[in-house]
Parts: C-alpha cells; sequence; structure tokens
C-alpha cells in the first residue's frame, strides 16, 4: 500500500513539475522555450531606435540607463496595450491613453477597474518624452520610469500589485523572448516592473509630434501657409497687444511644445476669495499634496496645446468642454485666490478674436500622429 | 657588474629627481560663494505676503528671479583686469513664509580654485549678455539654466532677463485679484535692459590659498521699482505706476523694462 502511495505521490510531483512551466502560457512559442528559464538562445541584437522629430524641435534627453532601442519601443508598446498590467485583465494603460484622443480618454476624469472614478482627466501622452520638470498634473515624479511604475498600483486605476504582474510577465507566451530581445535578460526570472517601466517609457518617448500639422508644414515646408484668420489667431496667442496677455506666457512656443513646464494655479477652481487660508480650500490640491507646501495648493502641470482639439475635455479636473469654454475661461480671468498666476487676467474678446484663436488652435491638429501605426495597439 | 648597477642606481634616481622638478605647482586658489539675498525696503522678501507698495496700495508677490551673468573679481578699482567667476546662472528668490529658512540663507552660487590674491571689486550682470542672448532654450540641456522656455520671449528674440509677478490691491477692497485685472507681470528682456553693477566692498576681497570666502549681495526689490522717468511715475511718489503699468511685454513699455533691470545696480549692495 505504501508502496503504491508513494508511487502515485511521485507521478503526482513528476506532472507537477511538468506542468509548472506552462501556467499562463500554452501557445506559440518553442516549448524549450516555455519550460526553461534559460533565454540565451534567443539572439539578442539591439538596434538603436531612430526618433523622428519635426523640424526646430529640440533633441529629446533619453536616460543613459533606458537607451530606445527598436525592440525595447516594441515591448513597451504591447505592455502599454496589455490589459495583464491590471488585477482582472481589463484594463491596459491604454484604456485612459488612447491614440484617438490624442493619448488620453476624452473623458472628464478616467474611471478604473472597479468603476470607479478618478479625479483628473487623463493626460496626453503627446510628447511627454520632453516634460523633464515633473510628470503627472502634480507633477510627482520626474521620469517616465518612474512615472509607468505608479498606475498599476494605484487603487483606483489597474488596482494590482507588480509581484502579480511579474509573476504573469513571466508565464506569458510572449514577453520572455521580448524582454530578452528588448533588454537582454538571460532567463524568465529578471523580468522585473523595473524593465517593464523601461520598455513602456521607451514607448511613451516615441510618441512625439508627426510634423504633419498645418502649423509644423507652414514652418518647416515652403509654400504652406497660414490664411489670414489662422494668422491673426497666431498673433493673438503669440503678442501680447491691445490688452490680450498673450498665451504664450505660459504655452511657449519656443521649443514647439506649447508649455512652459511649471505648475501653475490658472483660477479653475474658486476657493472664495484670496485670504492664504483659502488655499485650504481647493477641492485636489495638486502640486500642493506634492510638495506640502500651501502656497501650491491647486497648482498643476501646464499642458501642451499640439493636438488640443482631440483631447477634450479640458483642465486638469475635466470640467471645461470645448475650447471655447476654455478660451473663455482665460478671456473672464478665472477665480483669484491667493496664489493664481498673475498671467492669467482678463481682457477683451470679439467673436472674430475668438474665432481666430480657434482657427490657430486647429492648426495644432496632428491626425498623422493619432493614426500613426507604431503608436497602435498591437493586439487588435 | 657592481659598478653598472650602482651606476644605474644613480640614473633612476636622478631623473626620478628631474621629473618631480619638472611637474608644474598648481597656482594658489580659494573658492568663493556668493549668496544673493531678497529684501522688500529693508526686510527679508517673501512671496505671497503683503508689503505696503505706496500707503494706500498694498501688493503681494508671486515671482522674483533674475540671471546674473559675468561676475568676475576686480582686482583694481579701474577694473582693468577681471578674474571671472561665474559666466551665467539664475537666481530665484521667490520663497514663502513656509521658506523662511531658504529665504534667510539666500541663494548661493559658488566658484572654485579662484587665484589667490587680494581683490579690489565685485563685477555682477543682471540679465544674459548680448552673446548668450543670441541663442535660445533649445540650445540647451535641460539641466542648463539657460535652457528654461519659461524665461525666454519669442516676440523679443530674447531670454526674459528677470520677472516680478504678483497682485496689487488697485481698488483698495482687500482682495488680491488677478481677475479683476489688478496682476502684475514685469517680465524684462532684450539686450538692451541688461545691467552690469561694480560693487567695492569697505575692506579688499582676500582670496586665501585652500581657503573659502562667501560674499553676500542683498537686492532690494523695492528700490527696483523706483522710477525716475516721470511719464512711468504718475503720482509723483517715485514709485512706477503699477495701477497704470502693470505689465511691460510691448515696445512702448521697453523704457520701464529697462529702467526696472537699470535699478538692479540701486538696489544691490555687498554685504
Amino acid at each position: 500500500m505504501n508502496k503504491w502511495i508513494l508511487s502515485i505521490l511521485a507521478l503526482t510531483m513528476i506532472f507537477l513539475a511538468s506542468c509548472k512551466d506552462d501556467d499562463g502560457g500554452g501557445g506559440t512559442i518553442d516549448d524549450d522555450m516555455l519550460s526553461a528559464d534559460d533565454l540565451t538562445d534567443i539572439t539578442y541584437d539591439p538596434q538603436t531606435y531612430e526618433l523622428v522629430v519635426p523640424c526646430d524641435f529640440p533633441e529629446m534627453e533619453i536616460p543613459s540607463d533606458n537607451p530606445m532601442t527598436v525592440d525595447g519601443v516594441e515591448l513597451g508598446r504591447f505592455l502599454f496595450y496589455d490589459p495583464i498590467l491590471s488585477a482582472d485583465s481589463t484594463m491596459s494603460c491604454s484604456s485612459c491613453h488612447l491614440p484617438s484622443g490624442s493619448f488620453t480618454d476624452n473623458e472628464a476624469v478616467s474611471i478604473g477597474i472597479d468603476g470607479v472614478a478618478g479625479t483628473r482627466s487623463s493626460m496626453s501622452l503627446l510628447n511627454v518624452g520632453y516634460f523633464y520638470t515633473g510628470l503627472f498634473w502634480d507633477g510627482r515624479v520626474t521620469t517616465l520610469e518612474e512615472q509607468a511604475l505608479l498606475p498599476v498600483e494605484d487603487e483606483i486605476e489597474l488596482h494590482t500589485t507588480w509581484p502579480e504582474v511579474e509573476v504573469k510577465l513571466k508565464r506569458s507566451e510572449i514577453y520572455p523572448t521580448m524582454f530578452r530581445k528588448a533588454f537582454g535578460i538571460e532567463s524568465k526570472e529578471e523580468i522585473t516592473k523595473f524593465l517593464a517601466a523601461k520598455a513602456i517609457a521607451q514607448f511613451e518617448r516615441s510618441l512625439v509630434s508627426s510634423g504633419q500639422s498645418k502649423f509644423d508644414q507652414a514652418r518647416c515646408e515652403p509654400g504652406v501657409f497660414l490664411d489670414p484668420l489662422e494668422l491673426e489667431g497666431f498673433e493673438l496667442f503669440t503678442f501680447e497687444e491691445n490688452e490680450h496677455p498673450g498665451c504664450t506666457h505660459c504655452h511657449k512656443t519656443i521649443a514647439q511644445l506649447f508649455t512652459d513646464n511649471r505648475f501653475v494655479n490658472n483660477g479653475i477652481t474658486d476657493v472664495g476669495g484670496t485670504a492664504v487660508e483659502n488655499l485650504e480650500n481647493f477641492p485636489d490640491k495638486g502640486l500642493g499634496a506634492v510638495t506640502g507646501n500651501i502656497f501650491d495648493n491647486g497648482k498643476f502641470r501646464t499642458p501642451s496645446l499640439r493636438n488640443i482639439a482631440n483631447s477634450a475635455p479640458y483642465m486638469h479636473d475635466g470640467s471645461l468642454n470645448t475650447l471655447e469654454e476654455v478660451i473663455d475661461h482665460y478671456s473672464s480671468g478665472g477665480f483669484s485666490a491667493a496664489n493664481s498666476d498673475a498671467n492669467v487676467m482678463p481682457f477683451p474678446l470679439t467673436d472674430q478674436e475668438k474665432a481666430a484663436l480657434l482657427a490657430f488652435l486647429r492648426t495644432l491638429d496632428d491626425d498623422a500622429f493619432m493614426n500613426n501605426p507604431a503608436h497602435q495597439n498591437p493586439f487588435d | 657588474m657592481r659598478k653598472f648597477s650602482f651606476l644605474l642606481l644613480f640614473a633612476t634616481l636622478f631623473i626620478a629627481s628631474s621629473c618631480d622638478d619638472d611637474t608644474p605647482k598648481p597656482e594658489p586658489a580659494g573658492d568663493i560663494q556668493i549668496t544673493f539675498k531678497g529684501n522688500y525696503d529693508g526686510e527679508t522678501f517673501y512671496t505671497q505676503k503683503a508689503y505696503d507698495y505706496t500707503d494706500d496700495m498694498p501688493v503681494r508677490f508671486s515671482a522674483f528671479n533674475f540671471f546674473v551673468a559675468n561676475i568676475s573679481l576686480l582686482e583694481q578699482e579701474d577694473a582693468t583686469e577681471e578674474t571671472e567667476l561665474i559666466d551665467i546662472d539664475f537666481i530665484d528668490l521667490g520663497f514663502d513664509e513656509t521658506q523662511t529658512a531658504e529665504a534667510e540663507a539666500g541663494v548661493t552660487v559658488s566658484a572654485m580654485k579662484v587665484p589667490a590674491g587680494t581683490y579690489r571689486g565685485l563685477k555682477v550682470g543682471f540679465g544674459v549678455p548680448a552673446d548668450l542672448n543670441r541663442t535660445n532654450p533649445v540650445d540647451y540641456g535641460s539641466g542648463d539654466v539657460l535652457s528654461k522656455t519659461s524665461h525666454y520671449w519669442s516676440a523679443w528674440n530674447s531670454y526674459i532677463f528677470s520677472k516680478i509677478e504678483g497682485v496689487a490691491d488697485v481698488d483698495g477692497d482687500g482682495q488680491f485679484e488677478t481677475s479683476e485685472g489688478e496682476g502684475l507681470t514685469l517680465h524684462m528682456g532684450t539686450d538692451a535692459t541688461y545691467t552690469e553693477r561694480i560693487l567695492f566692498p569697505s575692506s579688499p576681497i582676500v582670496v586665501d590659498e585652500d581657503g573659502s570666502i562667501n560674499l553676500t549681495l542683498n537686492i532690494d526689490l523695492k528700490t527696483l521699482f523706483y522710477m525716475p522717468i516721470n511719464e512711468y511715475d504718475v503720482n509723483n511718489d517715485e514709485l512706477l505706476d503699477i495701477e497704470t503699468f502693470n505689465g511691460t511685454h510691448t515696445d512702448s513699455e521697453l523704457l520701464i523694462a529697462k529702467q526696472l533691470m537699470r535699478n538692479f545696480s540701486e538696489a544691490t549692495a555687498l554685504d
């Protein structure tokens, strides 16, 4: 009897051992690859990813410990779109950052896997690789590698844990090979959240303007001009004349990114007056929650205006639905608080001028960016 | 054989000792720290604090920052020989009242390996010198002080040399309301506004070999607003009429910008 039990036990152990490497797999990859942790038979030959940027764009600063490679960007694209990164495999990064919305979800606030709404509108990822002074609306991290780690474990976003994701990645049919090709790892066990974040960061750095917006064509290509209304809008946007404050105080054109990379209170929230203590009344303290400084309450990142018409609604809380409403807000001067940005002051605006500003903003439309095959969902 | 060994040893020692003599000795040098501190009417300056601008108009500032350039030590009062310390840097004195330690400490820039010696004066430029002002933030990496897109104004083809921002309670209702047009955005730039100041301390600046000295420059923000140009001082109280001239962005306001930058000379004192 004992021998019989021992035999069954031995057979069971052999069976379990043989099953171990198939967890989460079952697929198209060579069986040896699935059954062994060793990945060294797979060629590791990293090719530099050539980032193509429009004329007059600055050179993007790539961290020396995460150079962009063709395989790294491709792995990042897969991870970005893969719901494997959420607890119930229903959502991915792309659920809130869709190409069709200039990598936003076009919602006022985003909703996570448990159906819980967040408090902020998803930010466009267009040209995000150039934002060196703090990411997210509140600037709480400084690098894309740090940023990519956070939504996975955020309770109202993907609501899982990295150890769980790492297990799924190691068991996957495709990812061990892709991590090998991207980073030269020698075994599945070397797959970590940090490498996953590096790959996602590489993909995000590839999300650069196409250079095909009318504004870029007018800047860079002979024979392309803004029409008179767009030109009038550009001048209103750029120059401070006739009581117009000049949108370029914050949406700087010099580096072509239409942001000054600062964090400001742009008067979108009424906190009840300009006394310092009223700064506690911001429902979302923004940068202040990061720094702990009351004078930073209600300050949020100046977003880029590139492709802005495709990333509605607007502001950190998604409270303005259209560009017309945005222009009306700034023309009104917004709400005053102790830390209001002094550049946000009321100014007169005729219907003609408003139409001109809108026409200019539409020259920043970048359909070619949104439709770029290299940015699309690889699982579609 | 023994003689040969002695000769070899002697030759080796000779060569070694002659090599020692060829090694250039480093020039005696020390380090200098220059600290910039902000004041308003003689008191430590804080952003977001209400100050009397005029008797009936309080003002709260939200930003006070500027580029400094061509900081040099002068060996003689005639400024014929300069020892350059710092080519360009950015000073942000925007500390609020939750940052008292930072405000009192000021912002320090350092120059290392300054030739030891006795110097008579210190030269400080305020703004971005013309040669650097021909460049723009795209020319620099993100860590460089000249990479600040927030301090470049494309319409001028110039860096913004200094920003003074805030809100004045123009209507006297006790509220500081940008939404009522009470904001103050004094942005100065273009080559014409670059200003240099030479300061002579009461006693010489002595840089000792391997020593370190600190020089403190106090800059009084209120002094920047003194406006000898009557056109911009409609109240005849010698201060810029910030109710009327609350920005300096157009060509017609260039004279104000020039005067504000020129006033850095008067506003700066060496401890």
